[in-house]
């Protein structure tokens, strides 16, 4: 049985939807100008994109650069974080790299990226991959270094040689780290996937926005912000519930549904 | 048998400066002998015992152990740090299991074997616990069996009740002497607790502080099995613990008139 305190910290992030539609439906009626749409007519303009085959293919075809960005920068980023997190070599030679690439803003890197590989997948790709991979490294190279010695030494006593501290202690113990570092590397991935498709017009969620934005069509900019928004939160939802299975065994910290870190 | 010979340590501080940690410390530690390292906190003990886990290499001298040089860690050294290091991934279980398991005991052997250790330091039926479901005491209880699961020859105890209440390190102090009394490892045990030493121990090495030197090696001439309420009546315990505390005392005497 679900406590009175439960169910309202569970709808919470419902009612915020709902509050925050009837903020725009009324400031939309009370403004009445063709670029901002009521909630309702977004909201009607939903079913025709997602009723739509090409929309369809274009969405599927966002996720699936979303997908590969975040799943390379990943594979990519913890084991090289965890390398810097364990030796200063490492970490010396890879954190001025770092340092530079962080404040660039990864879809401004798009123009150039395009010249090299064109407008097709793998240009897009490659930025999702770069935005993705900064929070992922820092946050797998925070972890790996709070790595506690001694748990090392434990290891190193029963017999575990160097590479095996790696996978089997560094890498467990900085996981609860590392997980935070990939949620906010999926919303990135989220985010520099449209603004990629933004720039480099071809495919995808992103094309489909700008497209009804350049006719005019507002009520489908609104509906595909909502859908955007929606992936996002839907994704995020989904990783957390990953997250929480995975580190079970980590300290329990204060956390709100849906709760944005 | 372990033999420190001439060991010296050398950090260097924040400062670039050379500190002397350990200045030419030489022990020989028998097979089978509960030996304590007692000293003031920054006498460089720790450092003393990590030299001889291998987790630390001396800037001048040699460790051995049974006649050969220590150059790394090994399952043969267990070490029991104050901090627990318990892996918190891992349930109670797992953590005992993990250097068995490392080992190449078979599965079901080890799981076994780390039941019997679990009930053995009194956790029985928290072998589904994570370590941040137990108390201090509890933590260092597994640590201790996570240690002897891989039959070690030394156990080397690093203030391993340091970071406890003074209940809880009693208890773990009496059953360390019950569980050490059945097999009788050779211990190493660091402590800045003069009367823990001295119950515990057949020798206690006293140490001055900064750079660290072996001050006076004291022989603990006391019946075992030891009984703790027995002992604190006995005059010999009493006056071991005022002697050593007094030789304690000359140290830091020492260093505030140089």
């Amino acid at each position: 049985m679900m406590s009175g305190r439960t169910l309202v910290s569970r709808l919470a992030p419902l009612l915020a939807c709902l509050g925050l539609l009837g903020i725009w439906q009324v400031a939309a009626l009370f403004l009445d100008t063709d670029s901002f749409p009521t909630a309702l007519d977004a909201i009607r303009a939903i079913p025709s994109i997602l009723g739509d085959k090409e929309s369809l293919i274009n969405i599927l075809a966002s996720l699936r650069r979303m997908a590969i960005g975040f799943g390379v920068g990943v594979g990519v980023s913890i084991p090289l974080g965890l390398m810097m997190g364990r030796s200063r070599a490492v970490a010396s030679f890879f954190n001025p790299l770092l340092m530079i690439t962080y404040p660039v803003p990864k879809a401004a890197l798009m123009p150039i990226i395009m010249l090299w590989l064109g407008v097709g997948d793998v240009a897009k790709t490659l930025v999702i991959f770069l935005g993705v991979s900064l929070p992922v490294v820092f946050h797998s190279f925070q972890g790996a270094k709070a790595v506690e010695e001694k748990m090392l030494w434990s290891g190193a006593a029963m017999g575990l040689s160097a590479a095996q501290r790696m996978i089997r202690i560094v890498l467990p113990s900085a996981l609860p780290e590392i997980l935070i570092g990939c949620r906010t590397g999926l919303v990135l991935a989220l985010i520099t996937m449209i603004t990629s498709e933004m720039i480099a017009r071809q495919s995808g969620a992103g094309n489909i926005l700008f497209n009804a934005l350049d006719m005019g069509q507002y009520d489908t900019v609104f509906a595909m912000i909502i859908i955007v928004g929606a992936m996002g939160i839907g994704l995020d939802a989904a990783f957390e519930q990953f997250r929480k299975r995975l580190v079970r065994w980590s300290e329990p910290r204060f956390d709100l549904p849906l709760s944005f870190s | 048998m372990i033999e420190i010979d001439g060991v010296s340590q050398v950090f260097q501080t924040s400062g670039r400066q050379n500190h002397l940690a350990l200045s030419n410390i030489s022990l020989t530690i028998q097979d089978g002998a509960f030996v304590s390292i007692l000293g003031p906190s920054g006498c460089g003990k720790s450092t003393l015992l990590y030299i001889v886990g291998g987790f630390v290499t001396p800037s001048q001298g040699v460790a051995r152990v049974k006649g050969k040089a220590i150059t790394g860690p090994g399952p043969d050294r267990g070490p029991v740090f104050q901090e627990f290091a318990l892996f918190p991934w891992k349930s109670v279980l797992g953590n005992v299991m993990y250097g068995p398991r490392q080992q190449g005991v078979t599965s079901a052997e080890a799981e076994a074997q780390s039941r019997r250790l679990i009930e053995m330091v009194g956790l029985k039926g928290f072998e589904d616990f994570y370590p941040k479901e137990l108390s201090g005491g509890m933590k260092q209880r597994v640590a201790l069996a996570r240690t002897l699961a891989y039959h070690p020859a030394v156990l080397l105890m690093d203030e391993p009740f340091g970071a406890l209440d003074a209940h809880t390190r009693t208890r773990l102090q009496n059953d360390l002497l019950n569980i050490w009394e059945r097999d009788r490892k050779t211990v190493l045990f660091v402590t800045h607790s003069v009367e823990e030493a001295v119950f515990l121990s057949d020798k206690v090495v006293v140490m001055t502080r900064s750079p660290g030197r072996i001050k006076q090696i004291v022989d603990i001439d006391l019946p075992r099995p030891r009984r703790r309420a027995e002992l604190l009546l006995d005059p010999h315990y009493q006056k071991y613990v005022v002697d050593i505390e007094s030789m304690i005392d000359d140290t830091s005497e020492d260093e505030l008139h140089p």
